[in-house]
């Protein structure tokens, strides 16, 4: 079996799903944004709640599954003191983004774009881990660049959840209400349920309505109800296929949600990248700057925390580092869903949103910065 | 007579006709009714350049002999800087001569002004991104077109359903329609404005955002207006289509309206004081 063919076997099938779903979505609302433009934005204006309040709850819950995983033997985070270095340099890199972001918005005269910094956080977690796959394959790094997504999305996330309020919050309702789902998810753990659907139907319905009426976007709903699920003793690894023998509950409810969350997907790309390619303005260069200007903040962040007494994994250098870094410029699904959270409906938007997009070209910077650096596979 | 007188002739003639023509280019081509309502429109307008000292000027000018009361803002009312000295520079003192004469100015907000000047008192927001005001029989919606949420479109609804005025004017930064080169068209927020402008009646839009002046044909009996061209101009940017009334793309330019009963009279004058368009508008009866 050929090294490329291994790898493949062993990246999850969500993840190549993944790159299937959302790419043809985007490309099928590129196209008919810009051909028939009125019954494109009547359409996804239509369905945009149903598929990025509700539908992206599952995409957001397969993500939360794998930072679940990898607490425990074996995962990334088992013990938490090694994602110190990988949080570390995520702040670092957010920081700069965001400043990168407000400083151009700022200078270019957009302040009514200003409102949305909160999209400059945004690393694309299984885009970025395929670029690093097909530079690194299986090396130290990858893990690295995976924690340090995850900690900047959900740095993101909180931010999207605490300053961006959706509709009109009712923050006592909400936190009674998450509450209840809560306990009732701990009393299904306890009581021994292996069943996923209880864990959904029951305490993931509540939470959903408790971040609806506390003002929270509520595609974060299964987030807190994740860490409830039982799981495996061990952990492969971050987005690896799971073992054919495995048959705990966060095992079967990836296998069972993999393929409807292919569908949201390429529903949430068709809904959210339908921009113009003609006529945005210079502001929607921001996310793609503050993008570019990550690796800075990231590289310079885990300078710090290193000088402060943490550790790089092994094989990892300054290199590898700064590849890293590139890789997490990808900003693409979730910066399309931190921009259409934060910024209402509106020619904003949509500059967010193309701006979103244009972050894919970071996969080629990360190319383009292994090549020079002779990292990964351009190491001989 | 000789050849030579002939030509001499022709050519003072000519001058004459030239020279009338500027001079009736110039004057105010509507009825000016003394109980009527009155107004100019400005949009894309702070620049702060002398273009925009040069049409506040053709405005004060005019308002002598067309005394507007109100100035309605399109949007992109500063450019670049937003601090106090900047509102000095790109509003205060290009408009010093309308604002002391007691006009009043009603903003609605671009993609380049800072959301914080709604509450600059002498756009008369009231801290709003949308709101509306009346005077006689016309109603006037100052909208936010560069977020639209629900919470927008529900007050806007609930404000059209219940104006009792026989005029809805409304007014804000993006076209819903426009045959701008640069932008165009923003129809991300027409499928969002448009089914409420239709189901309640909405006569007039005026938008700015493209840096040209634009007379649409009627679409879906509505009368759409751009007017981004008080400061900024984007010179040959229009590119002409089916649904082009009228467009000026070569000066800046501004706009004078006047409604009186039934009838809306516009006209759209250049930076040199030269009127561009002009024309009237029978109110829709839905």
């Amino acid at each position: 079996m050929s090294r490329h063919k291994r790898i493949a076997l062993r990246i999850s099938g969500f993840v190549v799903d993944y790159l299937l779903a959302l790419p043809i979505g985007c490309v099928a609302a590129l196209v008919w944004a810009n051909t028939f433009p009125d019954s494109y934005y009547r359409l996804a204006q239509a369905i945009a709640f149903a598929v990025n309040d509700v539908g992206m709850v599952f995409f957001l819950a397969l993500i939360t599954k794998e930072v679940a995983e990898a607490t425990v033997p074996g995962g990334a985070l088992h013990p938490w003191r090694r994602a110190a270095l990988p949080v570390a340099a995520a702040l670092g890199g957010v920081v700069v983004s965001i400043v990168c972001y407000l400083a151009f918005t700022h200078n270019v005269g957009e302040h009514m774009l200003e409102g949305g910094w909160v999209a400059a956080c945004a690393i694309d977690i299984p885009g970025s881990y395929v670029i690093a796959r097909m530079i690194f394959g299986r090396h130290p790094a990858v893990p690295f660049l995976l924690l340090l997504t995850i900690s900047a999305d959900a740095i993101g996330l909180a931010c999207v959840a605490l300053i961006h309020p959706v509709g009109d919050a009712h923050p006592v309702i909400g936190l009674g209400l998450m509450a209840f789902a809560i306990g009732l998810a701990a009393g299904l753990r306890r009581g021994g349920v292996k069943n996923f659907w209880p864990y959904l139907v029951g305490p993931g319905t509540l939470s959903w309505f408790a971040l609806f009426m506390g003002g929270v976007h509520p595609a974060l709903a299964l987030v807190p109800i994740i860490p409830f699920f039982p799981h495996g003793r061990h952990d492969r690894g971050l987005l690896v296929e799971p073992a054919p023998q495995a048959h705990d509950t966060l095992t079967l409810f990836e296998r069972c949600w993999r393929l409807p969350v292919e569908g949201v997907l390429f529903l949430f790309g068709l809904v959210n990248a339908g921009v113009p390619l003609h006529g945005l303005e210079v502001g929607l260069w921001a996310i793609p700057i503050a993008a570019m200007a990550r690796p800075i903040g990231i590289v310079a962040a885990a300078g710090g925390a290193i000088a402060a007494g943490l550790h790089l994994p092994a094989r990892v250098g300054w290199r590898e580092l700064l590849v890293v870094g590139c890789t997490a410029s990808i900003g693409l699904v979730f910066a399309l869903f931190f921009a259409a959270a934060v910024m209402p409906l509106g020619p904003l938007l949509l500059q967010m949103k193309m701006g979103a997009l244009v972050t894919i070209a970071g996969g080629g910077l990360a190319f383009a910065a292994a090549r020079l650096l002779r990292v990964g596979r351009f190491a001989r | 007579m000789d050849r030579k007188c002939v030509t001499r002739l022709l050519t003072t003639l000519l001058l004459v006709i030239s020279a009338w023509c500027r001079v009736t280019a110039q004057e105010v081509a509507l009825p000016s009714a003394s109980n009527s309502v009155k107004f100019a429109a400005i949009g894309d307008a702070g620049s702060g350049s002398q273009e925009q000292y040069d049409v506040a000027n053709q405005m004060t000018r005019f308002h002598t002999k067309f005394p507007f009361d109100r100035v309605i803002m399109l949007g992109d009312n500063i450019y670049g800087g937003q601090g106090p000295s900047d509102l000095v520079k790109k509003f205060s003192q290009p408009y010093k001569a309308l604002l002391d004469s007691g006009v009043k100015f009603y903003a609605s907000l671009g993609n380049h002004d800072d959301p914080a000047n709604n509450q600059y008192p002498l756009w008369n927001m009231g801290g709003q991104m949308y709101y509306t005001y009346s005077t006689k029989n016309v109603r006037f919606f100052a909208l936010d077109s560069n977020k639209v949420d629900q919470k927008e479109l529900t007050w806007l609804e609930n404000a059209l359903k219940s104006a009792q005025e026989e005029w809805k004017i409304c007014y804000f930064h993006h076209p819903l329609y426009s045959d701008g080169g640069t932008h165009g068209s923003s129809v991300n927020v027409r499928v969002l404005f448009e089914p409420l402008f239709v189901t309640y009646g909405v006569n007039v839009v005026f938008a700015g955002h493209d840096h040209i002046y634009e007379r649409l044909t009627p679409q879906k009996g509505i009368y759409y207006f751009v007017e981004g061209a008080a400061g900024e101009l984007r010179k040959g940017d229009t590119k002409r289509s089916a649904m082009t009334a009228k467009a000026f793309d070569q000066d800046q330019s501004f706009m004078l309206v006047e409604i009186d009963g039934n009838l809306l009279s516009f006209q759209a004058i250049s930076r040199t004081g030269t009127t561009v368009d002009s024309g009237t508008i029978q109110r829709q009866v839905r």
